[in-house]
C-alpha cells in the first residue's frame, strides 16, 4: 500500500470520527460512535492499524508516526465529546426552550406603615440635630395635660366635650384622667425629671374628639421638639426648624413664622416652610408645618426651672398631615383601615 | 371674623392693596383665610385666635392696621344727645347673679320709628354676611361688628313692670328665643328676665316676646358683661351658638360696655329718631385689674435672638395702646396695657407684641445651634430590629385605634381581668373602651381585607395596651400583635425567628392556655427564659377558634399572637459578640423514634439534649409520622437530626454512633421510645 493512500485513509478516519463524536447528543449515541471508531475489536481505527502492516517497509516509520498522531487526535475528540455529553446529560434529555422572561420567585416582603416610616425619618433627622427621643403615657392627669402647660380650668381647651376623659379613672386614683390631647405632656414629664439643658423629641398618639372624615381623625400622631438651655432664642428655633425641614424635604427650605396663640408658648407662632413645587413649574409654596414658640415662663416655673436663667423653644408637628402630603394620601382614615393594598404602596 | 374693606376705611386710611393688607395682617397675627368680592365691597376673612377678642370688631382690626402702617386711628366719639327725662323714671334693672353677670347697663330711647336701614348700613352688614332686619336691630349688630361688644335692644313696652332682672333660670323654665325655638332651662343658665319671665338668654340670644318689631316705639338697650365660662356652658348645653355668645366666651374689653351702649344709641337716634333718656342704668363699672408691666429691653434679644432698638419697641407698645408709666431710657419701659388687651399681663407678652409687629421675618434662620450628642433609645433599636424581622417574614404593619367597642374588648384580654378603662365619649363610633389587647383590632383589620378579597393578609401592630391599676396611672404596656392566615406553626416559626434575631441563645417554651378566643388545642402561652434566669411570660399564640372567627365575621382561618415588647427588649442582645467558629466538621445522625401520641416533642428534645451531652450541636426536628398499621394505634414517630461536633478534633463515625445509642436508650427509658429501623 502506498504511503499516500494510507495517509489519506488516516485523514478521512480522523475527520469522520470527529464528526461522529460531535454529532452525538447523548451518552448512547456517543457510545455507538465510540464502538464504530475506537472499538477494540472491529473499530475503524483498529482496522486502519491492521493496514499498517501492508505499507511499504521503508514508509513504515512515517506511517506509524502519523497513525499514532491520528489515534491521539481521535481519542482527544472522544474525551471532549464525552465531557460535553455527560455535563449536559440532564439538559440534553429534555431540551425544552428556556423562557428567561418568566417572573422570578419573589419572597413576600411586608411593608412598614407609612406613618411609621415618616415618624422614623423625622426621629432620625432630629437625632442628627441632637434631640433624643423621650416617651410618656397616653393616659394623663390634668396636671401634665393642662395645668403645667399653662392651660387653666377656665380655658376652652379643657371642656369635657373637647377631651376624652376616662369615666372609671376617678374611682381608681381620685383624680380625673384623660387621653392626652398633645404630646407636650411628655415635655413636662422630662423637665420635671431632669435639669436643663434638655433637648428631646416626644412623639406618639394623641386624641381629640373630632368626627372622622378625610382630614380629621379622633386619634393622630404628633412629634414635638423641646430645647431648654441658657441663651436659647427664637433664632435658634427658626434655624433648627430650617435644618429639620431641609433635611426632610431634601432641598433648601425657608421658614416663615406667623404669630399664633398656644397657652404653653409665648411668643407663639405657626410655622410655614417654603417648598419648591416641581409639579407646578417649580413655584415656591408656603406649607403649614406646625406650631411652635418659646416655652412660656409659666411652664418653666411649673417644672421648677427659673425663667430668668433658662429659655427654651418647643414645636409640634402633626405626623398624619405631613405623611399624607408626602405620599399623596387623600383620606387620612386610610391610615387606620389597614387595607394591605394601601399598605403595600409605601 | 369677616371685615369689610369699605367699613375699615371709616377708621383708618387704606393706602395699600387688599392683598398687601391681607399679607401684612396675617404676618402680624390675623391669619388670612380668604378675600371675596361682595357687591362693590370686599369681605376679608381673618382668623382671630382666642386670645385676641379685641379683633372681633372692625375697630380692633383697624387698630392693628394703624400700628402696622403707622397711620392714625379714628375712633367715633359715641356721644349721643340725651333728653331731659331721666332713665330711672322709665325702667329699672336688678342683677341677682353678679358672678355670671358682673356688669349690666341699660339705656332707654323713646319714640323711635322702626323702619328699614339705609343702604350703606345694609351693604356693610351684607359684606359680613348679616341680613338686615330693621334699623334698630341692624344698629345693634353693626355696633357689635364695630367694637366687638354684643348688644341687645328690647321692646320696652313688652317688658313687664318695665323692669330687667338678671338671674339664673328656674328649673324647667321655658324660653322662646328670637329664632322661634323653645328652650327648657335649668339653674345653670343666666337669663335676662322682666318682672314675670325670661326675656333673653344672657349674652346668647334675645327672646321672641320682647324683640323689636314694626310697632315698637320704646327701646331698652342692653350692654353688659357676662362670665365667659357661664356663656360657654349655656351655649353648649342648649347647642345655641351666636355671634354674641362667641364673643362673650372670650375676655371682652370691660371698658367697652358703656362705649358700645352710647355708640348704639347714637346710631339709633340718627337712623330711627326718638329721644334718649338721660343717664344710664348701670350696676357699676368693673374693677380695673390691670397691672403695670415692665419690659426690660434686653429681654427682646434674650428671647428673640435679634436686636430690636428700644425706640422701636417703645413706639410699637404705645401705638398698640399701652400707656407708658415709667421710661428708663434704653433699659426698660413700664406700661399699663389697654383695657381691651387682657392677654397682656407679663413681660413676655410685651416681647411677643414687639416681635409680631416688628416682624418675625427679621429673625434669622441660620444661626449656629450648638451640637450635642444624642442617642437612639434602646427601645427604638430593638423596635427597628423587630420591624425588620416581621416585614422580612411578610407581615405588613397596621395601625388601629386605641379604643374598641365592648364586644371586641371582651373577646380577648389575656393580660388583665380588670374592667377596661372607658372614655366618657366614644373615640370612634361605639368604641369607648381602651383596649387591653391589640388582637381584636387586628382581626377587625383582617375582616376589612377579607371583605375586599385581598388574598394574603398578614398584619402586625406595635402599640400600647391599657391595663388599669389601682391608685396610679394605668399600665401602658407596649405589645406586638400579629394576625395571619398561616397556621399555629407558621406563626410560631415567625416568633422563633424574631427571638433568634434578638438573642440566638433564647429558648421558647410553649405551655397550655385557656383563652376562649383561641382554638382549645392549637394555642399556647409562650414563655422565655429572661436575662435574670427566671421564666418570663412572652405572650400568647393560637389559631382563632370557630366562635372567634364568627364573632369577627371571618371566612378563612386566622392565627393570632400577642407578645410583650418588654420581654423581648429584656433579652435582646444589641451588640452581639464574636464567638469561636469550630473548624472540624460535624457528624449528623438521623433518628426516628416511635412514641405514644401523648409524648411531647419538647420533652423528647430535652432528653436527647441531656443524653447527647456537650457534643450535641443541634437537635433539629424534621417531621412527625403516623401510620396505624406500621406503628400501631396511638403511636407516632418523631424524625429528627442530631448534629454532633467537637471543637478540638473530628468526631469518628463510631463515636457518633455511640452518642446516638445513648440517646436512643435515654429516650426508651424516659419516653418508652423505640428506634424505628
Amino acid at each position: 500500500m502506498a504511503l499516500d493512500d494510507y495517509l489519506t485513509e488516516l485523514d478521512r478516519l480522523s475527520a469522520a470520527a470527529a464528526e461522529a463524536f460531535a454529532a452525538a447528543e447523548d451518552v448512547d449515541a456517543l457510545e455507538a460512535a465510540r464502538i464504530e471508531y475506537l472499538g477494540a475489536k472491529s473499530g475503524q481505527l483498529k482496522s486502519v492499524q491492521k493496514q499498517l502492516g501492508s505499507v511499504d517497509r521503508a514508509d513504515k516509520p512515517a506511517a506509524g508516526k502519523r497513525f499514532n498522531e491520528t489515534k491521539t487526535g481521535i481519542e482527544t475528540a472522544f474525551a471532549e465529546a464525552q465531557a460535553r455529553v455527560s455535563a449536559g446529560a440532564s439538559r440534553k434529555t429534555a431540551r425544552a426552550p428556556f423562557d428567561f422572561t418568566l417572573p422570578g420567585k419573589r419572597p413576600r416582603l411586608g411593608h412598614l406603615h407609612p406613618l411609621t416610616q415618616t415618624i422614623e425619618e423625622l426621629k432620625e433627622i432630629m437625632g442628627r440635630l441632637g434631640f433624643t427621643v423621650a416617651t410618656g403615657p397616653e393616659i394623663e392627669d390634668e396636671w401634665h395635660n393642662f395645668e403645667a402647660l399653662n392651660i387653666p380650668a377656665s380655658h376652652p381647651a379643657r371642656d369635657p366635650l373637647e377631651n376624652f376623659y376616662l369615666s372609671t379613672a376617678g374611682a381608681a386614683t381620685g383624680a380625673p384622667l384623660l387621653l392626652r390631647s398633645q404630646t407636650s405632656t411628655v415635655q413636662i414629664r422630662v423637665m420635671e425629671a431632669t435639669k436643663p439643658p434638655v433637648r428631646v423629641i416626644s412623639l406618639g398618639r394623641v386624641y381629640r374628639p373630632d368626627t372622622a372624615d378625610a382630614t380629621h381623625y379622633p386619634m393622630f400622631h404628633q412629634i414635638e421638639g423641646l430645647l431648654v438651655d441658657r441663651h436659647v432664642t427664637m433664632a435658634d428655633l427658626k434655624s433648627v426648624l430650617r435644618l429639620f425641614a431641609s433635611s426632610f424635604l431634601g432641598q433648601d427650605v425657608h421658614i416663615r413664622f406667623r404669630p399664633s396663640f398656644f397657652p404653653f408658648t409665648e411668643p407663639s407662632v405657626e410655622v410655614d416652610m417654603s417648598w419648591h413645587d416641581t409639579k407646578q413649574g417649580d413655584a415656591i409654596r408656603w406649607i403649614e408645618m406646625g406650631g411652635a414658640g418659646m416655652v412660656d415662663p409659666h411652664v418653666l416655673e411649673a417644672v421648677g426651672y427659673d425663667p430668668e436663667e433658662f429659655t427654651g423653644f418647643a414645636f409640634g408637628i402633626g405626623v398624619e398631615r405631613i405623611c399624607a402630603r408626602r405620599h399623596g394620601v387623600r383620606d387620612i382614615r386610610d391610615f387606620y383601615r389597614n387595607d394591605v393594598r394601601f399598605l403595600h404602596q409605601f | 371674623m369677616i371685615v369689610s374693606w369699605d367699613w375699615l376705611q371709616q377708621y383708618v386710611a387704606l393706602d395699600m392693596t387688599p392683598d398687601e393688607l391681607a399679607e401684612r395682617v396675617m404676618m402680624a397675627g390675623l391669619n388670612h383665610e380668604e378675600t371675596r368680592a361682595v357687591g362693590d365691597d370686599l369681605a376679608i376673612e381673618l382668623e382671630v385666635t382666642s386670645n385676641r377678642p379685641d379683633c372681633l370688631g372692625h375697630l380692633g382690626v383697624a387698630r392693628e392696621i394703624s400700628v402696622l402702617w403707622d397711620v392714625s386711628l379714628r375712633v367715633p366719639a359715641a356721644a349721643p344727645k340725651e333728653s331731659k327725662v331721666a332713665v330711672e323714671d322709665l325702667a329699672t334693672i336688678r342683677v341677682d347673679n353678679p358672678r355670671e353677670c358682673p356688669r349690666y347697663t341699660a339705656r332707654v330711647i323713646r319714640n323711635v320709628r322702626i323702619g328699614s336701614s339705609p343702604a350703606w348700613l345694609v351693604r356693610r352688614l351684607a359684606t359680613i354676611g348679616v341680613a338686615s332686619i330693621n334699623n334698630v336691630v341692624d344698629v345693634t349688630n353693626y355696633v357689635m361688628l364695630e367694637c366687638g361688644q354684643p348688644l341687645h335692644a328690647f321692646d320696652l313696652a313688652h317688658l313687664a313692670d318695665r323692669q330687667i332682672v338678671v338671674r339664673q333660670a328656674t328649673k324647667g323654665e321655658e324660653f322662646l328665643a328670637i329664632n322661634h325655638k323653645s328652650y327648657t332651662l335649668d339653674p345653670t343658665v343666666c337669663v335676662i328676665a322682666d318682672a314675670r319671665r325670661a326675656v333673653g338668654l344672657g349674652g346668647v340670644m334675645g327672646g321672641a316676646d320682647t324683640e323689636v318689631s314694626e310697632g315698637t316705639t320704646e327701646l331698652l338697650i342692653e350692654s353688659a358683661a357676662f362670665d365667659p365660662m357661664s356663656i360657654r356652658n349655656t351655649a353648649r348645653a342648649l347647642n345655641l351658638h351666636s355671634d354674641s355668645s362667641y364673643r362673650f366666651e372670650r375676655a371682652l374689653d370691660p371698658q367697652g360696655v358703656d362705649w358700645a351702649s352710647r355708640r348704639c344709641c347714637e346710631l339709633i337716634l340718627e337712623l330711627a329718631g326718638g329721644e334718649l333718656a338721660a343717664g344710664v342704668l348701670d350696676t357699676g363699672e368693673l374693677p380695673d385689674t390691670r397691672q403695670p408691666i415692665t419690659l426690660r429691653f434686653k429681654q427682646l434679644k434674650r428671647v428673640l435672638g435679634i436686636d430690636v432698638p428700644p425706640d422701636t419697641a417703645r413706639q410699637i407698645l404705645v401705638a398698640l395702646g399701652n400707656e407708658p408709666l415709667r421710661d428708663s431710657g434704653s433699659d426698660a419701659i413700664e406700661v399699663l396695657p389697654p383695657t381691651w388687651r387682657s392677654d397682656l399681663a407679663r413681660e413676655i407678652d410685651l416681647v411677643e407684641e414687639v416681635a409680631r409687629i416688628h416682624g418675625y421675618d427679621k429673625i434669622p434662620e441660620d444661626v449656629g445651634v450648638p451640637m450635642v450628642e444624642s442617642h437612639r433609645t434602646e427601645a427604638d433599636r430593638v423596635l427597628a430590629k423587630v420591624r425588620s424581622v416581621l416585614t422580612a417574614a411578610g407581615f405588613d404593619e397596621a395601625m388601629t385605634a386605641s379604643a374598641v367597642e365592648q364586644p371586641w374588648s371582651a373577646a380577648f384580654s389575656p393580660w388583665t381581668d380588670a374592667e377596661p378603662l372607658q372614655s366618657n365619649i366614644p373615640v370612634l363610633r361605639r368604641a369607648d373602651q381602651l383596649r387591653r389587647s391589640l388582637v381584636p383590632s387586628l382581626l377587625g383589620s383582617r375582616q376589612i381585607n377579607e371583605a375586599v378579597s385581598n388574598p394574603t393578609i398578614e398584619l402586625f401592630e406595635i402599640a400600647h395596651v391599657y391595663l388599669p391599676r389601682i391608685g396610679e396611672l394605668p399600665c401602658e404596656e407596649l405589645m406586638i400583635a400579629l394576625a395571619s392566615g398561616g397556621d399555629y406553626f407558621a406563626m410560631k416559626g415567625v416568633i422563633e425567628g424574631l427571638l433568634a434575631a434578638l438573642d440566638p441563645g433564647t429558648t421558647l417554651e410553649a405551655r397550655p392556655t385557656g383563652q376562649a378566643l383561641l382554638d382549645a388545642d392549637r394555642a399556647s402561652e409562650l414563655w422565655i427564659r429572661g436575662s435574670d434566669g427566671k421564666d418570663e411570660l412572652l405572650g400568647y399564640l393560637g389559631e382563632v377558634g370557630g366562635k372567634g372567627l364568627e364573632q369577627f365575621d371571618l371566612r378563612s382561618p386566622a392565627t393570632v399572637a400577642e407578645i410583650r415588647f418588654g420581654a423581648l427588649a429584656g433579652i435582646a442582645v444589641m451588640i452581639p459578640q464574636c464567638g469561636e467558629i469550630p473548624s472540624h466538621p460535624a457528624v449528623a445522625r438521623d433518628l426516628n423514634l416511635v412514641v405514644d401520641e401523648a409524648v411531647r416533642w419538647a420533652d423528647v428534645e430535652r432528653t436527647v439534649r441531656e443524653a447527647a451531652g456537650p457534643e450535641a450541636e443541634s437537635i433539629e426536628f424534621q417531621d412527625v409520622y403516623r401510620d396505624q398499621k406500621r406503628l400501631g394505634a396511638g403511636k407516632k414517630s418523631l424524625l429528627f437530626t442530631l448534629t454532633l461536633r467537637r471543637a478540638d478534633r473530628t468526631l469518628t463515625g463510631e463515636e457518633a454512633d455511640q452518642v446516638r445509642d445513648r440517646v436512643v436508650e435515654a429516650c426508651a427509658k424516659s419516653h418508652r421510645a423505640q428506634l424505628r429501623a
